[in-house]
């Protein structure tokens, strides 16, 4: 059963101990491993113990968030765990020409090929979608950038904050009269991830068509540009500059955060009748009469004075006594929920989103699940996040076809590494 | 060639002459229209007239796009939905909207800012959509709809769970003559749960999900993304699901119902956030537009300050915060923004202005996306909205169809997806079960 948090208190959550980044992993030399370690089928799941094998080089820092922290779970940067479950990992060192051969058989056998390398990067390893089209043409390959694969901006690494001031979403998020503010998690990353699923399972629906793969451009700044919509037509066809709106909304009023004695509460008229229900409410008889914000129209003219009074009525009472005025009233209200709130509110954990599930060395964790739930199969049972190379040898075996020795080699060289924990 | 906005100053954009909701078109009863106005094969492809927007040239002359073919009926309105589907048309598949005959769907009375007398809200995300006006409440009208559904691929709604199935319209109903179906299902808070009966609003849904409270000044109070963001994400998760779904069924044979919310998009969303608390109970914060850890002293001519060891690591200069950025802030506070954007070129730090919508459209790099959608609207003339967010190499999404009057495409449906012959077709359109708008 899915809890809100999970209420343990017994595992190092770190804060203290972890103050720099997590050292990564040497990658030095290593000697042979014994033969028996290297057999992937015979091993029992390895998910916490067990013998890695004298001298192999560990497995190195792997994703660059896995060192973000603190906080930690266990030695597991939580940053990384929220996003990566389901997935295997192969570690393979991309420079060394073994290691970039690898990668080309596995694309050969994969239907999607993802990246999100700054544009001739991996094409430098031949690795670039012509490279990998030669030998896999039916490949569906996406790539991920800031700005796009072509253009003035190419050559500038990708970064939320960067992309979300550039693409106009910072300058029409924030306070009326204050200043910039950008979304308190990275939707605008996000919202290119989501772009991205949709796009790869565009291209896997197009291959049905034509028997052939083919190369999508995703990138941060098309895809907040994209989600500009009418605040964008408003300026493209009548040259209507944006500007913030703090909680509110440009053309329906009030519709918009109040503070209450405790917190706050938005709450939006969506029609005349609906401002009549909040006058009630909120007992103001005479504010629901006044002719000066019968209509929608007349109420945007006359924002301030009517906000005003609506404010001072909010800050009367406290968030829960308004939520219970509030309750099957028709009209469209909610608390600005902390993660507190959030994880304990009923229809959040009805909708299953904390997702819980066992990780090898961090422990039970929970992070959000997943956006959208289907009739016909279910999004349950995820495996955790893997650790660094935790799946290398089994990928290679499984995947490839590679014998032991083979293997042994690509360990010793360096060009892969497999995690001690499978 | 794309231009930023368009530079025309001939057109009305309504701002004075639009105070009120735009007026309803009349819905009133209709005389019976010519039989050969309803002729709807003979119309040439009307889009406004002539050439619209140049777009990426198409990759070969094929240009099989991935849903080509692929028939979504669309029941959605405002935000969430439209945008959805709009990208579906995009990527090629025929989308029909359903519309109320004479006020179609809620965002074209919206505004100013109206283009003519267009919405410019609703232009934002209707393009390449026929609309067909269908009274539903009238059961002639829900039996219309069950027949387009059976002829079609997707059936997505946005509707409060339990409204479409009282006029026998829910999944189980559409199901039964349309098993093949992917009923996609857009809520505010999911299809079951104790938030079931309320509407979905994009403010409400950015506070309980937690987007409010983590977005702000630090000191400020929370505000909320300057655009929809909760809507819009839940748009894209709506897309992909759906293709999620037509994958499904090329596998199964089946259709299937998709349950996608606002709230649950964005709780998915919060992702590190939501799982520093989950895992580590430490609530969020909001952190005005601070991020990241790298600080270009050579730049800002602060030799001292990359010295002082106050601030040599990231750790330690996230624990000296305040005094950091104080020193860091006076000195940007000296230069304009272009001054510093020259300075910080090419130097391989993170940059970048805050654009405001004139800047954004004028942005080289943007215009080189194709983030500039132009098109002829039959009413409006020429207008544009952003383009859209993603590319491929087989195909193009260029030559879009402008977003459609209400029930500009009603007879072409009935006759071209129903079959409908010119007579049942006056008997639908006389007792007002559908309506056609005069333009097509």
């Amino acid at each position: 059963m899915l809890r809100a948090g999970l209420g343990r208190r017994s595992r190092l959550c770190g804060g203290g101990l972890w103050r720099s980044p997590r050292p990564a992993a040497a990658s030095g030399s290593a000697s042979p491993r014994r033969p028996g370690a290297l057999s992937g089928a015979s091993a029992s799941p390895r998910n916490g113990g067990g013998a890695r094998g004298e001298g192999a080089p560990p497995a190195g820092a792997g994703d660059d968030t896995r060192a973000w922290g603190p906080p930690f779970a266990g030695a597991e940067s939580v940053y990384f765990l929220s996003v990566n479950r389901n997935k295997k990992s192969i570690a393979i060192n991309m420079k060394d020409s073994k290691g970039a051969k690898l990668i080309r058989e596995l694309a050969a056998v994969s239907d999607v090929f993802v990246e999100n390398y700054i544009p001739g990067k991996l094409a430098e390893m031949g690795l670039g979608y012509e490279d990998i089209k030669k030998i896999a043409p039916h490949i569906v390959y996406c790539s991920i950038t800031g700005y796009g694969q072509t253009g003035p901006m190419v050559q500038r690494g990708g970064y939320d904050s960067i992309a979300a001031a550039v693409s106009g979403l910072m300058h029409i998020t924030g306070h009326e009269d204050g200043e910039p503010v950008r979304p308190g998690v990275a939707m605008t990353d996000l919202a290119t991830g989501l772009y991205t699923y949709g796009a790869i399972m565009a291209g896997l629906l197009q291959r049905h068509k034509t028997g052939k793969g083919l190369h999508i451009d995703c990138n941060l700044l098309s895809s907040q540009v994209a989600c500009l919509t009418h605040v964008a037509a408003n300026y493209l066809n009548c040259k209507i500059e944006a500007k913030r709106w703090g909680t509110a909304h440009g053309s329906i009023v009030p519709y918009q955060a109040f503070k209450t004695k405790d917190g706050y509460i938005v709450v939006g008229a969506g029609n005349d009748q609906q401002f009549v229900t909040v006058c009630k409410i909120l007992n103001l008889p005479e504010v629901s009469k006044d002719s000066r914000y019968r209509t929608n129209t007349l109420r945007v003219q006359n924002r301030k004075e009517l906000i005003d009074i609506l404010s001072t009525r909010f800050s009367e009472k406290t968030t829960i006594e308004w939520l219970q005025l509030f309750e099957g009233s028709g009209v469209p209200y909610g608390r600005i929920n902390n993660m507190q709130q959030v994880f304990s509110d009923p229809q959040v954990l009805h909708n299953g989103l904390v997702m819980e599930m066992n990780h090898p060395t961090a422990g039970k964790i929970a992070v959000p699940g997943p956006g959208v739930r289907y009739s016909e199969f279910s999004v349950s049972h995820p495996k955790p996040p893997p650790l660094v190379g935790q799946h290398t040898v089994e990928i290679l075996k499984g995947m490839l076809g590679y014998e032991d020795d083979a293997i042994e080699e690509l360990l010793r060289t360096g060009a892969v590494a497999q995690h001690e924990v499978r």
